[in-house]
């Protein structure tokens, strides 16, 4: 039970599932939206003197021993040679999250370093890996796995704050944001609890001069954001009853997402077929929990939920399998 | 406003909120939420739009209770039964 910094625990939600060994789009999202957790983080912690609506950043604040190496990533190229560098927090962030691809690269290596070497994060082979298209084609493909008991910590301690009456504190007014600006608010609440949501942000804007500076701040970039809910619009319409029947027909519209477990023999009990799924996930070394049993099993991998759906696909012979569906929110 | 609590304020101080329970056992909030409706997790609440306080060391060591005996198989009924017996 250790305490987390903002990034740290930002890093945790973002970082988890995500490709380790591709800059794929949602992971460049996420990585833009850590830089600025750095920033979040440092302003939090007094790193900045504050002068009216101004930031400063003084260079030996930096060079002192208690800044970790990630924040270095973020904050030297935007110091340049510079001893101190004036911005309002809206530059400062916009700032952080436009560092270049190579930079995201290096910010990402340090800070996914730091939390390996906590024990907090780790990499394992992806759970797309274990579908049977790449699986038989030899492609590896590795993810990032959040510790999985901190995990559930950090976003039902977000849930139980922000849904809860009486104070927010400032750490979940940023993730709050940080959240927004990642486009993954859909991932953690549902519906109802999303029009709560908003109306707390709403009154937090109203009331708290935090989220008076902070929420009207947008560092999004509109074409990552748009192709991100694009894959999400399309992952709404497959849930639909004409949007599901199509996608069994065409599983391949689905595929990032669906992933396809085949079994090693037809099975007519669906336990049977269940036990298979769950031995073939756990020997790729994936951390499965059967949340809800029957024909069509809720199952918890890593820290995602998933629906699995028995499923078949015609080959030369037809194969019978489960396909895993993710189910949000978590 | 207020900055997050330290895990080691929150380690020494007798009244902690849903958020830090959440922080302490890793309890699902929807679940530490149902089993404050239930009645089955005591809180004290100054005025109605107030945050609700718990006593930490007892509530802990009930969610923690409350866990062993769903891993024993019994049911929301049944562990109010328990409780309610204490």
């Amino acid at each position: 039970m250790t305490d987390l910094k903002l990034a740290q625990s930002f890093a945790l939600i973002a970082l988890n599932a995500q490709s380790s060994l591709y800059l794929t789009n949602a992971k460049k999202v996420s990585l833009r939206c850590m830089a600025a957790a750095v920033i979040l983080e440092a302003n939090l912690e007094g790193c900045f003197t504050q002068a009216e609506n101004k930031l400063t950043f003084h260079k030996e604040v930096l060079e002192q021993s208690h800044s970790t190496l990630y924040r270095e990533k973020v904050l030297q190229p935007l110091l340049h040679n510079h001893t101190e560098v004036i911005g309002d927090l809206n530059w400062w962030l916009k700032k952080a999250s436009n560092l270049s691809k190579k930079k995201l690269k290096k910010f990402e290596i340090a800070i996914s370093d730091y939390l390996k070497s906590i024990n907090m994060l780790e990499e394992i082979p992806s759970l797309l890996g274990s579908d049977m298209y790449f699986d038989s084609a030899g492609v590896e493909m590795r993810a990032y796995r959040s510790n999985l008991e901190t995990y559930s910590r950090i976003t039902e301690n977000i849930r139980a704050e922000i849904l809860e009456e009486g104070s927010v504190t400032d750490e979940i007014i940023c993730m709050l944001w940080l959240l927004r600006e990642s486009g993954c608010m859909h991932d953690f609440f549902s519906r109802n609890e999303l029009e709560k949501v908003n109306t707390r942000m709403n009154e937090l804007y109203q009331s708290n001069l935090l989220a008076k500076a902070l929420f009207p701040i947008q560092i999004h970039h509109g074409i990552e954001l748009g192709i991100k809910q694009l894959l999400e619009m399309k992952t709404k319409f497959m849930k639909t009853y004409t949007g599901s029947s199509i996608n069994f027909f065409f599983p391949f519209l689905e595929r990032s997402q669906a992933v396809f477990i085949e079994t090693e023999a037809w099975f007519d009990n669906s336990n049977k077929r269940l036990n298979s799924v769950l031995t073939r996930l756990r020997s790729y070394g994936h951390e499965v929990k059967v949340i809800e049993g029957g024909s069509i099993a809720t199952l918890k991998i890593d820290n995602m939920l998933y629906d699995a759906m028995p499923h078949f696909v015609i080959m030369r012979v037809p194969i019978q399998g489960v396909r895993l569906v993710p189910k949000h929110p978590v | 406003m207020s900055r997050q609590r330290s895990m080691e304020t929150i380690l020494v101080s007798e009244y902690v909120s849903i958020g830090e329970l959440v922080r302490l056992t890793g309890s699902r909030y929807s679940t530490l939420k149902h089993y404050t409706e239930e009645g089955m997790l005591p809180f004290e609440q100054a005025e109605e739009n107030l945050t609700r306080r718990y006593r930490r060391e007892e509530t802990v060591a009930r969610i923690l209770w409350i866990k062993e005996l769903k891993a024993n198989g019994l049911s929301i009924p049944e562990i109010k039964e328990a409780l309610d017996h204490e």
